[in-house]
């Protein structure tokens, strides 16, 4: 049975990263999921673009919690709460990368 | 019993734990598998890098994040071969096929 | 269903919150990587006795 990941991404430096590496995950027939806090993403690249469209197209999602990356790059938009509730049905939970020294 | 361990290494501060943790685990018998990815592939380049090489079973890195982070796949860190300068799939045979899961 | 979650940092805010909802109604344990010395060894054994490891930030 296909295992089900989530990707928990809230700096900006491991952002897109993560999500490339959630992708990896989604072509391994894994159930891929990457949830964006706090963080609004600028700059993104076709590529990256590309790779947000593809773990939809592999029955995975991208979820954010920032209205921006909502508008600008068509994530879902989830709360703290909804993120927490996804995550137990989840076998494979991954706080990717470092917090931010912000702390915010 | 001991259990066979993969490790999801995404950070570059944690050298002191994937080392110790490794340690501790290949004392109590597991079978350790550990790979690099995004701004974890800088701990490459740390002194004790060749020793975790010898004392997991696997290491291997995302080639892609190392050549992102400015390095040259043709350098590849002591301790690693060829082989080991891998893909993303690395992460999935962690979770498909190891017992018990880390991110550090 | 047994739940370890390991402390990488001090949690924030959004961390403890998410924790406490993963948590609830199991039975959870942790461990404070973020001191000096970690007891590699000890968290090892509740990693293998957990069903699900969580590493957070």
């Amino acid at each position: 049975m296909s295992k089900k990941v989530g990707f928990l991404l809230v700096n900006k430096d491991y952002t897109l990263d993560g999500i490339r590496s959630a992708l990896g995950l989604a072509v391994e027939n894994m159930y891929s999921y990457a949830y964006v806090l706090n963080n609004e993403l600028t700059d993104v690249s076709d590529y990256h673009k590309e790779n947000i469209d593809w773990i939809r197209d592999m029955e995975g999602e991208v979820y954010t919690t920032v209205d921006a990356n909502v508008e600008n790059l068509g994530m879902v938009k989830i709360s703290l709460e909804e993120i927490g509730q996804q995550l137990r049905d989840l076998e494979f939970i991954i706080p990717y990368g470092i917090l931010r020294s912000d702390k915010s | 019993m001991a259990k066979s361990l993969g490790i999801f290494v995404t950070s570059p501060q944690n050298m002191r734990h994937v080392m110790g943790i490794t340690t501790a685990a290949k004392a109590k018998g597991s079978k350790v598998k550990v790979f690099f990815t995004w701004y974890g592939i800088h701990l490459t380049k740390c002194k004790e890098f060749p020793s975790l090489c010898e004392l997991a079973d696997e290491v291997s890195i995302c080639v892609d994040s190392y050549k992102k982070s400015g390095y040259d796949p043709a350098d590849i860190p002591k301790g690693l071969e060829a082989k080991d300068m891998a893909t993303q799939g690395q992460h999935g045979a962690i979770i498909e096929e190891y017992e018990c899961y880390l991110t550090l | 269903m047994k739940l370890l979650n390991v402390y990488r940092s001090e949690p924030n805010d959004d961390t403890k919150k998410l924790v406490e909802i993963v948590s609830e109604g199991r039975d959870a344990e942790s461990f404070d990587l973020n001191v000096e010395s970690p007891d590699y060894s000890a968290l090892l054994d509740k990693v293998f006795a957990a069903d699900q490891t969580i590493c957070w930030w």
